[in-house]
Parts: structure tokens; sequence; C-alpha cells
């Protein structure tokens, strides 16, 4: 028969949050916001040589399939997720998400799509651009979830089994 | 739990202590802005597992924010060392876990890590902040047992499946409820007597 134990920890962060002085929601917000805003210069410089490195990657890469290749677009593919929206290119946080999703399936599968994996790599450096209309954007979102949607069942099912 | 980002109400970060493991440059400056933003001052930077068991190892620690750091998931490791292996009060630390992407098969081990939140990237101040005052507060009991140690991850408590436990106290109480709707109560009885018994 397994064990279980309950313990009711009092976490001292309570006591911290409540102490007189500190910050109205409103105001640290702003601030938190604002020190994003600062680092926006930096983000989109590091969030580039991500792509370029990705791009870099991709064109290395062959038709057959080659996992620790897979592996090394994913790593680069994952870090950038969540600069976007630092970035002002939130559009390119759910390229990304698509683009690690396509990914961990083609992994799953041991198989490799070079279109599909080309088609998010050029995506990316598109919604980079400051001149996407939104429509645009969309489409291109549209697209790339249509595409990494097509391994999903199949990568589901193969976990599965 | 959301909050109004307009609120006056206050709360204070100043003294807590802050863990903060995440791998990459990118994804430690973003933490960093948004937690000295809300007024954290006290913070651990941690790049790697190891440097975040050092500080954890010599320091209390208030709250962790632990990125998952995919593929390799290696701060689900450091939750799971922290749950285990820390002193206290460190195993008891809240802890919040990012994550930009799980892969499939990390998701078991996302969940029996011991974290109390998962937050998935990008992540808007408010949305960490709301997640810090609700692990601060929640109070939920910590589980100790073979295969997994950390905050209970029941959110609700529906009682048992069809509504009937497997405890015998459980299997004593539905005996007792069939017992009673199968024999109707006896005529000379007050009824408050019979639904009592």
């Amino acid at each position: 028969m397994t064990s279980v134990r309950f313990v009711f920890p009092k976490p001292r962060l309570n006591e911290l949050l409540r102490m007189p002085g500190g910050l109205p929601v409103a105001e640290a917000l702003e601030r938190a916001q604002k020190n994003l805003e600062a680092i926006k210069p930096t983000c989109t410089a590091e969030l580039l040589a991500l792509l370029e490195l990705c791009e870099a990657s991709y064109w290395n890469l062959k038709d057959a399939y080659d996992e620790p290749a897979v592996t090394e677009l994913y790593s680069l593919a994952v870090k950038g997720i969540g600069a976007g929206e630092v970035c002002g290119v939130p559009s390119v946080d759910i390229a990304l998400t698509s683009f690690c999703d396509l990914l961990d399936h083609l992994r799953t599968l041991k198989r490799y799509d070079h279109d599909a994996v080309g088609v998010h790599v050029r995506a990316w450096r598109l919604l980079m651009g400051a001149g996407l209309p939104a429509a645009g954007a969309e489409q291109i979102l549209d697209g790339l979830l249509k595409v990494s949607r097509r391994y999903s069942a199949e990568a589901r099912a193969t976990s599965a089994a | 739990m959301a909050l109004d980002v307009a609120s006056r109400a206050r709360f204070n970060l100043d003294k807590a202590a802050v863990l903060l493991l995440d791998d990459t440059p990118l994804g430690m400056s973003i933490l960093v802005q948004i937690v000295t933003g809300l007024g954290a001052k006290l913070l651990y930077r941690c790049t790697s597992v190891e440097a975040a068991q050092e500080v954890a190892a010599q320091h209390e620690i208030d709250l962790a924010i632990v990125d998952a750091m995919a593929p390799e998931g290696k701060g689900y490791d450091f939750v799971e060392w922290l749950r285990r292996e820390a002193q206290e009060p460190n195993c008891y630390t809240p802890t919040l876990i990012t994550t930009a992407h799980t892969p499939a098969s990390d998701i078991v081990r996302a969940r029996d890590c011991g974290g109390h939140f998962i937050i998935k990237k990008p992540i808007a101040p408010i949305v960490m902040l709301e997640r810090i005052i609700w692990v601060a507060k929640a109070g939920r009991p910590f589980l100790f047992t073979g295969t997994y140690v950390g905050p209970d991850r029941r959110f609700r408590d529906d009682g048992p499946p069809d509504g009937i436990g497997r405890r015998r106290e459980d299997l004593v109480k539905a005996a007792a409820a069939a017992e009673a709707a199968a024999s109707p109560p006896e005529a000379d009885e007050p009824p408050e007597r019979s639904a009592a018994s």
C-alpha cells in the first residue's frame, strides 16, 4: 500500500507580500512594461541572431531525417518564444510555437519534411518585418498552423502506441 | 484570480528572495525585467541547474521562477531536486515554471516535477503577478508519496467518482445510505428521528 504524507507549509512569501510599503498593482505593471520596452532593441537583435542561426541550420539539412539537426533547430526556435511579444512582433511567438510543434512531431515520427520546416523558417523572417499588415500576418499564421497540425494526429498515435 | 490592471492595491516583493533559473540570456533578461518591475530586489540569477542547486543549498528562497529549459527539460529536474533534496523551508518554496514549448514527451514530467504553476511564454507582467500572488496565498498542502513530492495538484474536491469512495468509511456510509433508502420510515416514528438514524 502506498503511504501518503501531507504537510501544510506556511510560505514566508505570503507575509512578505503583505508588508507595509511595496507598490500598487497598476504602478508595478507599468514599471514592468517599461522595463520590457527598454530591452526591446537588444531583444530584437538576439531574436534576429537566432533566426540567422536557424536559417543556416535549415540550409545545411538534407532530405533524410537527422535527429541531432532537428533537435538543433528545435533548440533555436524554442529560445525565441516569448521574445516576439517584447519586440513588438507577437505573431513571431505564435509562428515559433507552431514551428516547435512541427519539429516535435517530426522527432516523434522520426521523419523530416524539408518544405514544412522551410515554410516556418521563411515565415519567421517575414513576420520580423515591421511593414507587414496584421491581416497578412494572420494569413501566414493560419497557413503555418495547418502545416504543423498535419502531423499532430499521427504523432499522437505514435506516442500512444 | 484575475487582477485589475488599474488596481491601487499594494503588494511588497522588496524583501523576497527570488531564484531565477533560465539558461538563455534572452529568457533571463525578460524574466529579470518583469520581476524587478514588480518590485523584487533580491534576485539570484542562475543559468544552470548546478548553480541553482548551490543557491538553494545556501540561501532561503521565497519564490523560484524556473524555466523548463526545453528540449532537455532540465528545469523540471531542478524542481524535482528542490522538492526531494533541498532542506526545509526551501523544499516548500512556491515555484513557478515557465515554458516556451513543452515537447509531448515531457508533459508528464512537467506535471509531476512538483511545481505550483506552469506559465506559458510569452509572459505578460500581469500574468506573472497574478501567479505570484496566487502561489503565496493558496496554502496548498504538500504531498509526499513514493512517486510524487510537491503541492497537492487537486484544485477541486468533487468527491469520489460516482459518489462512492473506496475507503472503508466510504463503504460503510454508502451501505447505510442504501439501507435507509430501501426501508421506508416506520409510521409510528417521527420523521426527523427516522431520517437521523
